[in-house]
């Protein structure tokens, strides 16, 4: 991705409502066919951002570029982006036809032409064949995909996508993660997209921004966000997580629950206080006098591909996911190999 | 028995809501001048009607200014009701409030205040002080007849227009006017309605010169009515009923 040039390029974002900071001094770039998700929990600015984009927000201060230009002060109707939005916003009052036809009309395309195109875009979504129908006669599903159909078919350089799947259930929703990805790919769009599901964040995106409370807290493929997230709130977020305060005894040795473990990660300095994350399927289950802590399982709920067992060691317990069962009740060892120890910075207070 | 009792009550009710019109309706029917007596079928009054010049003249002034005062109720009101929908809640509830009240003030009160208004500011009362008048009265209904629309459609619908490429006029006559056209007509059928079977302010708002229906009638009975008044009377009712079906059955649709 690396190679593409800069489309999108946020600079400096900050946005208030009535005293209250909702974005705090955002800087963001996003490559050409990029796929960016902005992931986090609801009020974290995410929705903001993408409206900042697509025009219909004023940033307090800052400036959005595009590709080059300043384009903060260009009304919505003359960005060259589009939005898909929550709950579609489809016209009731127009079929599906003259739903996607509607921004090919304002271009005064001529007549054959938009036949042409809407044609094309209902293939694309797979909706050939319903063009006559009116929108409040389909499925939720169908309507995303009029609303998707809809903004592409004005060829767009950049696709914001706000939530377009949280109303759909769940097996559908991975449909149509799988479709978007794919239609992304297939027609070189640049795909922004907002969501609060870390699944289908990591499923679809190329880059993924973390945010809360106004702030990114990460920027990463979803391979180092969640092998390597910047602070506990990012590893809780994104996956399950055991987060345990620890000290930093010296470079890559650390000590939490009072047992020293060899971990990979240095320069923290030495007796430093820091967060400890392990995920919960990298703790190994051993006899109980072979591991590197001993603890007793509490509860065990079955979850379909893994057994989920809560293991109290101390005063912390533990998460702990394995294909195999241990009794509730049984005394057990714990083992985590140092790869798998994440050492991260202790949060900052505003972030949490 | 408990039934029965229900039934009574409502026929009851009916009777003493209905039974002044009915009466008034087989009354216009009488060949006779006298209310006493039934003297034969006839449709002589309502041939008298037609032919009345100062009836048909009331009947101008009546249709022509229930047509001006509901265009122009029409498009302020929608425009209202829009901008009212776009302010933020605060506004928002001080409108509504400003808006509900003249409906919620007795008629003689609007009435007096206008013509006090009209007597201060020195316009000579006649056809155009009536027309304004009810304009004034059209334009709240049509705003309480648009904004619910306006509030049922998705709330990303404006921008969802302006995102394909509209500017903000094309997106209000192509996307917001469509999306709440309904209520739109049914705000113009309730002003016209309105308009047409208004007295007190039309009472206070215009000069003897100037007489629509309801004027006339009230100066008639002044003078002991004539039966051709009750022709008129149910005609009137019949084409009020007509257009209130027509709204409530409107109305009953948009839920």
């Amino acid at each position: 991705m690396s190679e593409q040039p800069r489309m999108i390029y946020l600079e400096n974002i900050s946005k208030e409502y009535d005293g209250v900071t909702v974005l705090d001094d955002i800087n963001l770039y996003i490559r050409k066919k990029e796929f960016v998700t902005l992931l986090g929990p609801s009020g974290c600015g995410k929705t903001t951002t993408l409206r900042i984009i697509g025009g219909f927000e004023y940033p307090s201060t800052g400036r959005v570029m595009f590709e080059g230009k300043d384009i903060t002060d260009m009304p919505p109707y003359k960005r060259r982006v589009n939005t898909v939005f929550q709950k579609y916003a489809l016209f009731p009052h127009l079929n599906v036809r003259d739903n996607i036809a509607f921004g090919l009309k304002i271009k005064k395309m001529s007549r054959g032409e938009i036949d042409k195109r809407v044609d094309k875009m209902l293939n694309l979504v797979n909706m050939a064949g319903y063009g006559k129908r009116s929108v409040d006669s389909l499925s939720g599903g169908q309507q995303q995909r009029i609303a998707i159909a809809r903004s592409l078919v004005n060829e767009p350089e950049v696709l914001l996508l706000d939530e377009p799947l949280g109303a759909l259930d769940l097996k559908l929703r991975k449909e149509m993660q799988l479709e978007l990805k794919s239609m992304q790919q297939q027609l070189g769009i640049t795909f922004l997209y907002v969501t609060h599901d870390q699944e289908e964040a990591l499923t679809m995106s190329d880059t993924i921004v973390v945010m809360n409370a106004g702030h990114i807290l990460q920027i990463g493929t979803p391979k180092t966000i969640y092998d390597e997230p910047a602070n506990a709130f990012v590893a809780n977020f994104i996956g399950e997580s055991n987060i345990i305060r620890g000290t930093m005894v010296r470079d890559e040795l650390v000590n939490f629950s009072g047992v020293d473990f060899p971990c990979v990660d240095s320069g923290f300095g030495e007796n430093t206080p820091v967060d400890v994350v392990v995920r919960p399927e990298d703790i190994v289950i051993l006899g109980e006098d072979i591991g590197q802590l001993t603890g007793t399982v509490k509860s065990v709920l079955f979850k379909g591909v893994h057994y989920e067992m809560m293991i109290e060691c101390g005063d912390f317990t533990w998460k702990v996911h394995s294909t195999t069962m241990q009794p509730t009740g049984s005394r057990v060892g714990l083992s985590i190999v140092p790869f798998n120890i994440h050492i991260m910075h202790p949060m900052k207070e505003e972030a949490k | 028995m408990k039934q029965f009792l229900k039934k009574c009550y409502l026929a009851i009710i009916l009777i003493f809501l209905y039974v002044p019109i009915i009466v008034l309706i087989v009354q216009s029917f009488n060949a006779g001048k006298s209310r006493a007596k039934w003297e034969g079928l006839s449709l002589h009054w309502y041939q008298e009607l037609f032919t009345n010049a100062s009836i048909m003249n009331a009947l101008w002034v009546t249709l022509s200014v229930a047509v001006v005062a509901t265009i122009v109720a029409t498009v302020l009101g929608t425009l209202a009701a829009i901008g009212i929908y776009s302010m933020k809640k605060r506004p928002q509830a001080f409108m509504m409030t400003v808006t509900n009240l003249p409906n919620t003030m007795p008629d003689i009160v609007s009435g007096v205040s206008l013509m006090l208004l009209y007597i201060f500011a020195k316009v000579e009362r006649g056809y155009f002080t009536m027309v304004l008048a009810h304009i004034t009265f059209d334009v709240p209904y049509v705003v309480l007849s648009v904004l619910p629309k306006l509030k049922q459609m998705n709330k990303h619908t404006y921008e969802a227009a302006l995102d394909l490429g509209a500017t903000p006029a094309y997106a209000l006559t192509h996307v917001i006017i469509p999306e709440c056209k309904q209520g739109i007509v049914t705000g113009a059928l309730l002003a016209f309605t309105l308009s047409l079977d208004d007295f007190t302010i039309s009472y206070f708002t215009t000069s003897p010169l100037v007489q629509n229906l309801s004027t006339l009638i009230y100066s008639a009975t002044k003078l002991g009515i004539s039966p051709v008044y009750y022709a008129l009377s149910s005609l009137m009712f019949v084409v009020l009923l007509v257009l209130l079906l027509i709204v409530n059955h409107r109305t009953a649709d948009n839920k």
